[in-house]
């Protein structure tokens, strides 16, 4: 239990369950289930095309939801886009830059959730796009002295994409974002970010920068959600789907498309989730600081407790993760004898595949959030122990 | 034919009678854990040979292994209707469906389909 428990109702009804698979989703803060059924029972209808009194509480609400975000991050509300999640907002940026440019060449972190690499190995397959692979430190941070070495003797016609995580799924590190962005402004380079594991963790500056995706299930929100930040500079870009609500005016041989994000959010979009943003952010804003000193006090549990010669950690995170190598036994195995216990991980590729196959066949990670407290810790790590223990001794018995 | 595994409460006892199970019998030898024989599609790498009309598997996870070897030896004992009608409900059947979770049951989808082209 952790000052933070008591707001999430999944703990008082499974008290059993240690939940450290945080970073892949976390529980939901109790207002958001409250605001969903609330939505449902009593406000039910669509935004942005109904003059009555239910459409018109629902547009006032998503328009505080934008309102709140954008106080938040600084960023304009026309730059916020509501989508479905980090894939959906990634795989747009890739289209919107293969809309602009027919040739560029993307640098891509070799950290990268697949959700990231996967759009833009695509472009370079489909289009005349090359993808580069920018390469880990022996830190666990992305390389940039290369990148900036790299973009220096590149050819100055060449347009330049830099897409990469702003925090690793695996690694955990923050990479450097700011010098990123000095890099990309330097070369006229698009950026893309994948902040999915940054936003709602650490304070971050995401401003000045193309495209930055994050999704709400991963800090306390709703599923099903999230939001994509467009530069201004591509405010005026053709919409990666079209539909209801991104227009202004249609007629059978023209349109006129929404100015700012509303070009963009074509279709219903997920309201009972939109509704739940301002107190989500509300919570978010006045915990931050409580939650980072939180997060950082346990990482440093962790390395510290860590039986590093039976679980070699790939890297020292500085966020709520770590990814661990067992020196014996499938990780899968893992999974189910901590699942058995009520430990709950994520095991095996974590979704970024190249990086994690440079480290066997799959990796252990424990994630935490603001109700994980150090009691749970130590009882994964024992419990990690103990099948150690009972793993090897099957690998001696075959032996 | 699993009835002592179905009898077991605890999930740990229950894991660790699967491990038994897999090292129980004849495995799959390291030489032949080669692409060849690899059943794609699972999380953990599995293998799967016939040996005249005998199916023999290997996985590197001691559950998966487990897992894989009691599917592999129902398959074996079973005539050849019952091989042809063998999928995923069959292991309901048997008692085998609680264990797998989503992402298992694509794995052993795999593997029956790999049991009937080999067949």
């Amino acid at each position: 239990m952790t000052p933070f428990s008591n707001c999430f109702p999944f703990f008082a009804r499974n008290p059993k369950i240690n939940y450290l698979d945080n970073a892949a989703t976390t529980q939901v803060l109790y207002t958001v289930p409250e605001d969903r059924y609330q939505f449902e029972i009593n406000h039910r209808a669509n935004a942005h095309r109904s003059g009555h009194r239910l459409g018109t509480w629902v547009d006032t609400q998503y328009h505080s939801a934008k309102q709140c975000i954008a106080e938040w991050l600084s960023v304009s509300e026309d730059q916020i886009v509501f989508n479905s999640g980090t894939t959906q907002g990634l795989n747009d940026s890739a289209e919107f830059i293969n809309n602009r440019y027919q040739q560029t060449v993307i640098y891509v972190g070799a950290d990268s959730h697949h959700s990231l690499f996967l759009p833009f190995y695509r472009l370079s397959k489909n289009s005349g796009h090359t993808v580069k692979t920018i390469d880990i430190t022996a830190e666990g941070l992305l390389d940039l002295d290369w990148l900036e070495q790299e973009l220096g003797s590149i050819d100055k016609k060449v347009q330049i994409v830099i897409a990469v995580s702003a925090v690793s799924n695996v690694l955990g590190k923050i990479n450097n974002l700011e010098r990123i962005k000095s890099m990309a402004y330097e070369h006229s380079a698009v950026t893309v970010i994948d902040a999915s594991q940054l936003i709602g963790k650490r304070p971050a500056d995401i401003t000045g920068f193309d495209f930055v995706a994050f999704s709400w299930h991963k800090i306390y929100g709703p599923m099903g959600l999230g939001c994509l930040i467009v530069g201004l500079d591509w405010l005026k870009t053709e919409p990666a789907r079209p539909g209801g609500g991104s227009i202004i005016h249609v007629s059978y041989n023209q349109v006129e498309w929404q100015t700012g994000a509303g070009r963009f959010e074509s279709g219903t979009q997920n309201l009972s989730a939109i509704v739940t943003i301002p107190k989500l952010v509300g919570w978010i804003r006045q915990n931050e600081k409580e939650i980072e000193k939180h997060d950082v006090a346990l990482a440093r549990y962790v390395a510290s407790h860590c039986p590093s010669d039976m679980f070699r950690p790939i890297s020292y995170s500085d966020t709520g993760l770590i990814s661990l190598q067992p020196s014996t036994g499938a990780v899968e195995d893992y999974a189910y004898l901590l699942d058995a216990k009520n430990i709950m991980v994520r095991t095996g590729k974590l979704c970024a595949e190249p990086l994690v196959s440079r480290h066997g066949s799959g990796l252990i990670r424990l994630s935490w959030a603001c109700y994980t407290d150090k009691r749970d810790i130590t009882q994964a790590l024992d419990t990690l122990i103990e099948i150690y223990e009972k793993l090897r001794r099957n690998v001696s018995r075959a032996a | 034919m699993f009835r002592e595994l179905l009898d077991l409460d605890d999930a740990t006892d229950k894991y660790e009678w699967i491990i038994d199970y897999g090292e129980r019998g004849i495995s799959l030898d390291q030489g032949h854990c080669v692409d060849a024989n690899l059943v794609r599609g699972c999380q953990s790498p599995l293998w799967l040979a016939r040996y005249e009309n005998t199916f023999v598997c290997h996985a590197d996870s001691m559950i998966v292994n487990g897992i894989a070897k009691m599917i592999v030896d129902y398959y074996n004992q079973a005539d050849e209707g019952s091989r042809q009608y063998f999928d995923l409900v069959t292991l309901t059947a048997i008692g085998l469906a609680p264990l797998l979770s989503m992402g298992r049951q694509n794995g052993v989808a795999n593997l029956i389909r790999r049991l009937k082209e080999l067949t």
